[in-house]
């Protein structure tokens, strides 16, 4: 049972809930366990040098339209670029504490990723070998997945008219099925991009700290950032001691100093779990209030409608008492007229009274059925 | 033309070192003996493995000896070292067991340490380790190598400092780790310690090729011509007088390892081809393919060096394009 | 009859489109609109979102999400909070409240769902969604909702155009009584789905906690916009009540009239205290999650502003008006928080979103999209001024005077 199934079941749950808790507990904690022999890329920024190589490589691997600029123009790493539905990656300079470096921005490829949890359409799978592919053919083009995305990747082609899709890094699925290498990878001079099992880049990365004492800042983005993603990213650390001695300057300085990725325009603050997640709170509420509303709502109808008939029936009962009241009232009149005037005048009186009665009850319904 | 000047430095240079290997020794030994230090400090002293409780059967860290001197002419402040400012020695509050006065920093710690933590209301210690490796990174002449190679902590590297044991008796070793031990006797055994090392022999440029041609790869560049012999003896030359080099580069070969890294050392190492393959070994992720092994060495050198050219993204200053 | 000369179609003339043709300011300015709207409709269609709109790829939603579905849907809460406290809490009184609040619910959501086809890539895969449904996206679950709540709103609104339509098909009267018969299931199923809906928009939002300023962001953004949805709902009856009697007064009978005022009093005092629970909640939920140091820089200014002119002042003048039962308060109240959420939707989805990016890579509608945007309300308001001039919206039918 992979994850999506999974979700699907859960999405789907509440109903059938029980049907399923077999299911359930053979997948384990509810959260999804990446796939253990999926691929990744550790990206060593100390080695980028910002030649573009891998730019150039994407671009053809993945026929995308030539770029106005070559790629053999470096200058243009300066500028802040991202990803677009063009250019899958792109590598842009950074100022690290004073010293240049270079970062390649592509698609993180999550292991529970967030623009596949966002996709209505199901156009996102991450799959075993630990690339996120997406298929354009059901793509509804609502661009959720790109508000879902914290590494801001996917790009949309806004220029297209009747076919635009959402575009990103592919982790050259195609080309990892044939056994080759991802482009970007395959075109580094510099192995600043090592492939390989993800669990095999945690050791290497955690190797290159640990032998180069001082080069690297202690900390692996994406062993769990945003529930861990299969490329990550070393940063070079640099002390901003050494740039300045002067201590007031070097202190306010240290105390940005772990934030090397930040520098380096990698947020470090985007929690541990899968972004997905943090929505699974309000869509687990979902069955609840499918639940529980139309009892509640049925619950608010059934006692007013009581209390309106209890209303009714008191008021009615009302009024059957005022007019025996009334009758009771006239027939004491009525006698008392019999005692003292005799019969003839009784008669006169009642057959006044009763029309008297009578008009009053035509002229008060006609006004209460003007307000009904 | 180049070349001819770097002929007749490489000469210069042979001569040099030839003088100097038909006099061992002597001109570092006078200056242990004879020269004192301006501070008024010992020249050279033992630095024992102080302890409060030593070991009963009198075994301990080999001693080391330390050239005051050297250091003293090394450093623009006592503090460097004498973080406190009070000019007594090392283990007057570093014990091997660490004691309140040196807020239980061991001795180990204290000579070893580098992960010092900055402090902001005081003097920031160093410590013998942290001071080196300082040096390696941050001057020029170092940093290249230093860069890209983190030395292999082993026993030679240890032996490098601690190697005062066979210039002392038994006895004097035990009052030196009880801290007993007088100041002269101490100074004397430094002396001798200091007049009796030899320093290390290297290989020359001479012993490496004049230039390499580097060819294993070229598709989209002309083989790359790579003028070893230059870049060996430019690089010796700037450490020739350099005082920490000599004593930690303590084999022949030492400096040919940067490059020639992993396998043993020698005078005719095995070629970069062997271990790093055209594409990358999947069996070795870390490994890097044979074009990036060549682009990690040269530029990170260079750059750990901060050579400006060329630079790292111009491709044919190195190899020239294929027509 | 006569009251006010109310046209009611007859068999021989059932349409009324006379009101259309007159030269009036209003229908003068809709003509325009309507006019350059279909321009522009004809260039997004033809040659691309990003030919009028200043989307980009860091800014995915504007202002057609941020206004015509955020706004729409939340505006139209009327259809759900009317008919639950006339139908559900017996509130009997409001009656007459509940079929223009039908429609405008129904003609809000329609809309809404007109407009996304300008925002979407691929318009015509909207029902893809329930072909591969992405159980795990709260997208699914708001496409889901709203499709199934306006169907729900034209069921519950269908009984206006049958009454319209009787008078040429008899055989529809049958049909109307079944309807009638389903109102209060209905009603309660429009409820959930609207608690679901309501807050989902909300839920939208918290999967991009990195993206959404914190003042903003919150566990709870989907309980904030349910709770403000309902205060919409209300303040929409009241706001739209007041336009209607500008506009189409004399198609109002006197039931209508003479309920309308208590219905408004009665809405304002209770989104009055609502809006004080949601003031309350924002407050609480600032605290709560440690966003005080934020409230001191720009965003908290801007946020002061919506929590204190927004939240807070249509709160207190909701208060007063049906305290004294003054009609010009509770109005004043009404176009506040009406203001006021519209400037909270715009908040969440625009000016607080993406707002650690550089200003240059910031989003600023462009004209093109403002203008479909103002496309789609004319076109809400004419096709309800359209359903007023003909169908038993503001007065009731004389053929079906005990229908309730």
């Amino acid at each position: 049972m992979n994850r999506r199934k999974f979700l699907t079941f859960m999405g789907s749950a509440g109903v059938i809930s029980a049907l399923g808790t077999a299911k359930v507990a053979k997948a384990g904690v509810h959260t999804f366990p990446y796939y253990p022999d999926s691929y990744g890329v550790l990206h060593d920024t100390t080695r980028c040098i910002g030649c573009r190589r891998c730019e150039e490589a994407c671009n053809i691997v993945n026929k995308l339209p030539k770029p106005k600029k070559p790629f053999t123009d470096t200058t243009v790493t300066g500028t802040k670029r991202r990803t677009s539905a063009y250019a899958w990656t792109v590598v842009n300079k950074y100022n690290v504490n004073g010293k240049d470096f270079f970062r390649k921005l592509q698609c993180f490829h999550c292991n529970d990723p967030a623009c596949a949890s966002a996709c209505f359409a199901k156009c996102f799978q991450k799959q075993p070998d630990g690339s996120v592919t997406y298929d354009g053919s059901q793509c509804v083009g609502c661009r959720y997945c790109m508000i879902a995305c914290p590494f801001y990747v996917p790009g949309f082609q806004y220029d297209e008219a009747f076919d635009p899709l959402v575009q990103k890094c592919t982790f050259c699925e195609p080309r990892l099925k044939e056994g080759k290498l991802p482009g970007c990878v395959e075109a580094c001079p510099m192995d600043a991009l090592t492939f390989g099992r993800r669990s095999d880049l945690l050791n290497v990365a955690r190797a290159r700290i640990a032998e180069n004492p001082g080069k690297y800042v202690n900390y692996i983005y994406g062993e769990h950032d945003a529930g861990g993603t299969a490329w990550m990213v070393l940063a070079p650390a640099v002390s901003p001691a050494s740039q300045e001695q002067d201590s007031k300057a070097s202190e306010e300085k240290t105390a940005n100093h772990e934030d090397e990725f930040k520098q380096l325009g990698l947020d470090r603050h985007l929690g541990t779990q899968p972004m997905g997640e943090l929505t699974y709170g309000a869509l687990g509420a979902v069955p609840m209030i499918v639940a529980f509303w139309p009892v509640l709502f049925g619950g608010a109808y059934a006692i007013s409608k009581r209390r309106e008939a209890r209303y009714k029936a008191e008021k009615e009962a009302h009024i059957e008492a005022t007019k025996n009241d009334l009758a009771a009232a006239v027939d004491a009149a009525v006698r008392k007229i019999e005692e003292t005037q005799g019969p003839g005048a009784a008669d006169t009186a009642r057959r006044a009274m009763a029309e008297a009665l009578k008009s009053r009850e035509a002229a008060s319904a006609a006004e209460n059925g003007e307000d009904k | 033309m180049r070349n001819g000047t770097v002929l007749l430095l490489l000469a210069a240079l042979v001569l040099a070192g030839a003088a100097c290997l038909t006099a061992p020794g002597t001109g570092s030994a006078s200056a242990a003996t004879v020269a004192s230090t301006d501070s008024g400090a010992p020249s050279a002293i033992v630095m024992f493995p102080v302890s409060a409780k030593p070991n009963p059967k009198g075994s301990a860290m080999t001693p080391t000896v330390f050239n005051h001197l050297n250091h003293e002419k090394a450093i623009e402040k006592c503090e460097t070292c004498h973080h406190t400012g009070d000019p007594v020695a090392c283990g007057t509050c570093h014990t091997v067991e660490g004691k309140a006065e040196g807020k239980f920093v061991t001795l180990e710690r204290a000579m070893h340490a580098t992960d010092i933590h900055k402090r902001t209301d005081q003097n920031t210690p160093s410590s013998c380790v942290s001071c080196h490796a300082k040096q390696t990174r941050e001057r020029q002449e170092c940093a290249g190598c230093h860069a890209i190679l983190t030395p292999r902590h082993d026993a030679a590297w240890c032996a490098t400092c601690h190697n005062a044991k066979g210039s002392m008796t038994h006895q004097q070793l035990r009052a030196g780790i009880e801290g007993t031990l007088p100041l002269e006797e101490n100074e004397a055994i430094a002396a001798k310690a200091e007049q009796a090392q030899k320093p290390n022999r290297l290989l020359t440029p001479m012993h490496g090729p004049y230039k390499v041609s580097i060819d294993a790869l070229s598709e989209k560049y002309l083989p790359s011509n790579f003028t070893h012999r230059r870049h060996v003896s430019s690089l010796m030359e700037r450490i020739r007088n350099d005082k920490l080099a000599r004593a930690f580069h303590n084999s022949p070969a030492v400096l040919c390892s940067t490059c020639h890294h992993r396998s043993p050392l020698s005078a005719k190492p095995p070629k970069c081809g062997s271990c790093h393959t055209k594409e990358i070994d999947r069996m070795h992720p870390n490994r890097p393919n044979l074009k990036a092994a060549y682009h990690l060495q040269c530029m990170g050198c260079h750059k750990g060096m901060n050579v400006s050219r060329p630079k790292d993204t111009d491709c044919t200053t190195c190899h020239k394009a294929r027509p | 009859m006569a009251e006010h000369g109310i046209v009611i179609p007859t068999r021989e003339k059932l349409f009324n489109i006379n009101e259309f043709f007159t030269p009036t300011p209003g229908n003068i300015i809709s003509g325009i609109i309507l006019a350059i709207g279909l321009v522009i409709t004809i260039i997004r269609f033809t040659c691309g979102i990003g030919s009028v709109a200043n989307l980009d790829d860091n800014q995915p939603w504007g202002l057609w999400i941020g206004f015509d579905l955020l706004c729409g849907v939340c505006l139209a809460a009327g259809g759900y909070f009317t008919t639950v406290a006339c139908y559900i809490m017996g509130q009997k009184h409001f009656h007459s409240a509940c079929r223009p609040a039908v429609l405008t619910a129904f003609l809000g959501y329609a809309f809404v769902v007109v407009a996304l086809l300008y925002d979407l890539g691929h318009p015509l895969r909207l029902p893809f969604m329930f072909f591969f449904p992405g159980t795990t996206s709260v997208l699914f679950e708001v496409g889901l909702c709203v499709a199934t709540y306006l169907t729900v709103l034209f069921i519950e609104f269908s009984i206006a155009p049958i009454e319209w339509l009787s008078c040429r098909f008899p055989w529809l009267i049958k049909w109307r009584k079944v309807l009638v018969m389903c109102t209060i299931p209905l009603t309660i199923f429009g409820v959930t789905l609207s608690t679901l809906h309501q807050s989902s928009l909300g839920s939208l939002y918290l999967i991009a906690p990195g993206k959404l300023h914190p003042l903003w962001y919150s566990p709870f953004i989907p309980m904030f916009f349910f709770v403000s949805s309902m205060v919409a709902g209300a303040s929409m009856v009241i706001f739209e009540g007041m336009l209607a009697h500008k506009g189409v007064h004399h198609y109002m009978d006197k039931t209508h009239l003479r309920e309308a005022d208590e219905v408004s009093f009665a809405f304002a005092r209770a989104a009055s205290f609502i809006l004080f629970a949601y003031f309350m909640l924002k407050l609480i939920d600032m605290l709560v999650q440690a966003n005080l140091p934020y409230v001191f820089t720009g965003y908290g200014a801007w946020w002061l502003v919506e929590m204190f002119g927004f939240v807070l002042l249509p709160a207190l003048l909701y208060a007063k008006g049906a305290r004294d039962r003054s009609l010009t308060f509770c109005r004043l109240g009404a176009v506040n928080a009406v203001a006021g959420i519209v400037l909270n939707r715009f908040n969440v989805s625009m000016v607080a979103f993406n707002y650690t990016l550089p200003e240059a890579e910031r989003y600023f509608p462009s004209i093109w999209e403002i203008c479909i945007s103002m496309f789609v309300v004319t076109m809400i308001i004419t096709a309800y001024r359209f359903i007023v001039y003909h169908m038993p919206i503001l007065y009731e039918h004389p053929n079906f005077r005990d229908g309730h």
